[in-house]
């Protein structure tokens, strides 16, 4: 089943000339993990934010959980989806942790009693619920992110969509976000979109989608898109880390393997070069 | 000018006094050398913010004191002394371009010049060079900065605090939501503006790369604390260490240690880029272990 349908979509920003998508199309399963990847501008935010009702396309249909987009169902639409954003100090309303998660509880009109249990559940959940009286200013990037996301998982939603949401984090903040959005894929089922610049995000996802000037470019397995190391670099996306060494090795005159090779399968070639001296 | 900063046994006390009372920078003492490329690492809450906020006075410290060049700030000093010294140190906090203001690029940049006393004419000059030295297009100084690109915007924010020609360049995670190629581009571009300027540069980031890539001087703080300072081969010696203080190697450097455990060979000392790791790997393979350790 597809949890989301774009059917020949146009859209152009008011006051601009250039579309930035003209007749796009894509799918995404129900409990699929998709990453899009793209340089900036490439069209991946406003792609997200037409989903979401927050932009108005041109012409074209979108269809999420079944809900064909609407300014009628916009309100419903929005309900299957969370969001969260790349800057964790722009996303908080409330005065401590708790209060935050359960702003949008409030305005979704949730009764106080299973509010205030799903806030807990909530923050249980992304491992916050110690720091439920705290003020989000005093927490760590990682901390304010797994907040928003409790927010975000509070409400209920058949799709998270993260937008770069753990570029400003430290490596462990960025490992402890991506461990809960694993689990809540893995486990519960949730359809996860994940918009990033993150090779090692994207590698965790079942698929990935390259956007570039509003079209998809590729669309695999991140191990076939990987593999594509001179692809990358052209449409301005680093290469993940073992491909870059392959390129120096290279330079070494050594000769590498063609496919992709993830880090360890990278440690395990290595290591049959050197047993076979 | 000689610009070095040295920080002297420096305490800073958030709301002194209060039940909210939280010390934030812990007995520092510190030298950032005139010329270094020095990152500042360290979690959120390590004190690195309100660090980069004392190297132009943007704070002053609680106790000890600060020198800079030729003038010294304790708590004593004050706001009318640091004009000066706000010339020489600019800062590029987080998302500069959130702070864009102008009705074009030009006059955004020229701003700071203006400000700090030259004519319009003048002004001009100096926005016209730092905009060439960002790599902004001529064809961009009269545009509103607003209908520019995110990473265009970011380059008239950091023109803007260039062209107050200042000696140290304060960067706080300056590449943060710019793409791959983007992040390059800047950090390539701050590269080359220190050697050209000859300017010293202080670079808060989490990006252990280019701690590795880039810097020569690394000061790390932990709950306020200077728990260590050394070039980028001294911190990351010590895998086991970083562990415990929750930091990361570079990716070459873990790869080496992934390398190491699995084969038992041994580097004779651990690549911290691609290149050294390739250059060594290379070199581990003609040798055939030659002359280092196999076990």
């Amino acid at each position: 089943m597809d949890m989301i349908e774009v059917k020949n979509l146009i859209f152009k920003y008011p006051q601009q000339e250039v579309y930035n998508f003209n007749n796009f199309n894509l799918k995404v399963k129900k409990g699929e993990w998709l990453a899009i990847i793209g340089h900036n501008g490439s069209g991946k935010s406003t792609l997200v934010r037409l989903i979401d009702g927050l932009l108005a396309p041109e012409s074209g249909e979108i269809t999420v959980s079944g809900i064909k987009l609407t300014p009628e169902t916009v309100w419903d639409v929005r309900s299957k989806i969370g969001m969260v954003f790349q800057n964790p100090d722009n996303q908080f309303v409330g005065a401590n942790v708790e209060d935050d998660v359960a702003f949008g509880l409030e305005n979704a009109a949730i009764p106080r009693e299973e509010m205030l249990i799903r806030v807990k559940q909530a923050l249980e959940r992304v491992g916050m619920w110690k720091f439920a009286d705290h003020e989000p200013v005093r927490l760590s990037g990682g901390q304010k992110q797994r907040v928003a996301l409790a927010g975000v998982i509070a409400l209920k939603p058949e799709i998270v969509i993260l937008d770069e949401a753990t570029s400003m984090l430290d490596p462990e903040g960025r490992l402890a976000v991506l461990e809960i959005i694993h689990e809540l894929n893995r486990v519960e089922h949730l359809t996860v979109i994940s918009i990033t610049h993150d090779i090692d995000e994207a590698s965790k996802a079942q698929r990935v989608v390259v956007l570039d000037d509003g079209k998809v470019v590729q669309d695999d397995i991140p191990a076939e898109i990987f593999s594509h190391r001179a692809g990358l670099i052209k449409i301005g996306l680093e290469p993940p880390f073992s491909e870059k060494l392959k390129e120096e090795l290279i330079k070494q005159g050594i000769k590498v393997p063609d496919e992709y090779l993830t880090k360890e399968g990278m440690v395990d070639w290595l290591w049959q070069l050197f047993s076979k001296q | 000018m000689a610009m070095a900063i040295i920080f002297k046994t420096v305490n800073y006390t958030y709301q002194p006094d209060t039940p909210f009372e939280q010390q934030a920078l812990d007995n520092i003492s510190v030298e950032i050398p005139t010329g270094s490329y020095t990152a500042l690492i360290g979690h959120t809450g390590s004190g690195k913010s309100t660090f980069l906020q004392h190297l132009n006075g943007l704070l002053r410290p609680t106790s000890g004191e600060i020198l800079i060049g030729e003038q010294i700030i304790t708590t004593e000093t004050k706001n009318k002394e640091l004009g000066e010294l706000r010339k020489h140190v600019g800062i590029v906090f987080q998302f500069p371009e959130a702070q864009l203001f102008e009705e074009t690029v030009i006059k955004d940049i020229a701003f700071a010049p203006k400000n700090f006393g030259k004519t319009e004419a003048e002004a001009e000059i100096i926005a016209r060079k730092m905009a060439r030295q960002v790599g902004l297009g001529e064809e961009l100084l009269t545009k509103s900065p607003f209908e520019l690109s995110g990473g265009q915007m970011r380059r008239v924010a950091i023109a803007g605090i260039l062209a107050m020609e200042p000696e140290v360049l304060v960067l706080d995670e300056p590449t943060a939501g710019l793409d791959p190629k983007g992040r390059l581009e800047m950090m390539r571009m701050f590269k080359r503006l220190k050697e050209e300027q000859n300017l010293t540069v202080v670079l808060v980031t989490h990006q252990m790369d280019d701690v590795a890539n880039y810097a020569d001087n690394v000061i790390v703080l932990e709950e306020g604390k200077l728990i260590a300072n050394g070039t980028p081969s001294e911190i990351f010696s010590q895998p086991d260490w970083l562990v415990e203080h929750h930091l990361a190697l570079p990716k070459a450097g873990e790869f080496a240690l992934a390398f190491e455990k699995k084969t038992g060979y041994k580097f004779s000392t651990l690549p911290l880029t691609e290149v050294s790791l390739a250059r060594q790997i290379a070199s581990l393979l003609h040798e055939g272990g030659g002359d280092v350790h196999h076990g």
